[in-house]
């Protein structure tokens, strides 16, 4: 991927894509969007003033009118997307047989429907290119367990189902389509739900337990995304790469 | 400027990794029992070491010889593999110990010899080549497939048994790819007949691979370890 390209990515104004688009601003105009327009707003001044090019917008991806109306918005101000990354996620933790069904619904349209939609905005330009290359994030669990975790554990399944479903169905059109899979990564998501006390005795935990003996840095994940973005990839679809520390493999 | 190392250097991904590396910069210590591809090739940054991945000393004394020339090891890529397909009830018992004795005991044998210097290091990054044969089986080809499979539970006791040692350990699963080893057991044509079953239209090139390989050997891949990366152009997603 040498020349310079638009990159969309989604979540970036925190955590994992918050550092992807740090990291792929360096080479490469990014769109940062994310539902916190001033949250994206300050990433894409960070880049600005570290001498790349960013746009910011606003979006609620579990929302077609909205995706759509960022697609329009890229379409007149900054042309073709042939590569993106949708990371746009929360976390509720909740016991199975007790979560509201609010908050299923939530996580299944910001996660799964959200990537659907995204995914759908953004492919016509790559059919149109006869090139383009999708990651969308899912997770260590879409593969094993955790207690306390269905609803994203569910989301996260979904999306890796889909990505697969997308990298079939569009391969003759030169599209790929990859997930990533993270394990336990220092970012506001592992937080979320936690007090400042509890987060530190988390990662405690996380590092004793995990095979490699710390936390992932949100950077160490962009680097795979960089990579999967890149065409050092180029002949891998349909794929899920575990940054994990060693948590789960299979 | 630090070593990495390279088994089944000679020929398909093997030669292919090596020139890579040898661009990239590094001293390149590249096994193999012949060096095929790259006979005459003249670089100072290549010590090519005939030898066999079978014999544990050999390996020791090429790690010495390395570690005495740059001081460092900074990865293994373990190519070296045979493959023969035979159907299942003909396979000879010579033919699966030879099997697995190249293709598994031999990757042992290799990542024992480098694990040493690696420890003392406190870093090191091992990459072995499985095959999306290991997951998905393939016809006749019993005693492969069973290597591969092995590989797989290698590679994954390697990251897991030296994790907290800063070592990491990682897979790649190439799927058909235009190397020698698949012409032993099929026709030129249906060598790249094979595209019609893979997604992307088309068979992996050694290069395919090669990025891959530079990814999980570098410390780009700081998080990843234990991981098993299918390069097959979406032939096989699991």
């Amino acid at each position: 991927m040498g020349e310079k390209q638009n990159i969309l990515i989604t979540g970036a104004a925190s955590g994992i894509g918050r550092a992807s688009a740090l990291r792929m601003a360096k080479s490469h105009h990014v769109i940062v969007a994310d539902r916190d327009g001033d949250g994206a707003g300050t990433v894409t001044s960070e880049i600005v003033a570290a001498g790349g090019t960013a746009t910011a917008i606003a979006v609620d991806v579990s929302d077609g009118a909205s995706v759509r109306a960022m697609k329009a918005q890229i379409e007149s101000n900054i042309g073709p997307v042939l590569s993106a990354f949708f990371a746009a996620g929360i976390f509720i933790r909740g016991v199975t047989g007790e979560i509201p069904e609010a908050d299923w619904d939530r996580m299944m349209d910001i996660h799964v429907k959200g990537t659907f939609l995204c995914c759908q905005a953004v492919i016509p330009d790559m059919i149109a290119a006869n090139k383009g290359a999708i990651v969308n994030m899912s997770s260590d669990f879409a593969v094993m367990a955790v207690p306390g975790a269905a609803a994203y554990m569910a989301a996260k399944s979904a999306i890796y189902s889909l990505t697969k479903s997308i990298a079939l169905e569009f391969a003759p059109q030169n599209i790929r389509a990859n997930a990533l899979g993270p394990g336990p990564i220092d970012t506001p998501i592992l937080k979320s739900g936690r007090t400042e006390a509890e987060y530190a005795k988390a990662r405690e935990a996380f590092a004793e337990n995990l095979p490699i003996g710390r936390l992932g840095q949100p950077e160490e994940v962009a680097a795979v995304l960089d990579f999967l973005l890149s065409d050092r990839s180029a002949y891998m679809t349909g794929q899920i790469i575990h940054p994990n520390g060693g948590q789960l493999m299979w | 400027m630090e070593t990495m190392i390279v088994t089944g250097a000679g020929s398909g991904i093997g030669s292919a990794l090596t020139r890579r590396l040898l661009d990239e910069n590094y001293h390149v210590s590249a096994w193999d029992t012949d060096p095929g591809d790259l006979a005459g090739a003249n670089d100072e940054n290549l010590d090519f070491c005939e030898l066999d991945v079978r014999d544990a000393d050999a390996m020791s004394a090429a790690v010495a010889g390395a570690v005495g020339k740059t001081g460092k090891i900074a990865g293994l890529a373990t190519c070296a593999a045979i493959f023969h397909t035979r159907p299942f009830l003909d396979v000879t018992e010579d033919e699966w110990d030879s099997h697995l004795s190249i293709n598994l005991k031999g990757t042992l044998l290799a990542c024992q010899a480098v694990l040493p210097q690696m420890l003392e290091q406190k870093s090191g990054s091992i990459l072995l080549f499985a095959s999306s044969i290991a997951r998905r089986g393939a016809a006749e080809s019993a005693a492969y497939a069973a290597t591969k499979g092995g590989v797989l539970g290698l590679g994954r006791a390697i990251a897991l048994d030296h994790a907290r040692a800063g070592i990491r350990a990682n897979i790649l699963s190439p799927g058909i790819t235009d190397t020698p080893q698949p012409r032993g057991n099929m026709s030129e044509d249906a060598l790249y007949d094979w595209a019609d079953n893979i997604p992307l239209g088309r068979i992996g090139m050694p290069e395919d691979m090669l990025g891959t390989a530079l990814f999980l050997l570098s410390d780009e891949a700081s998080f990843v370890t234990g991981q098993d990366i299918r390069v097959n152009g979406g032939a096989s997603l699991f």
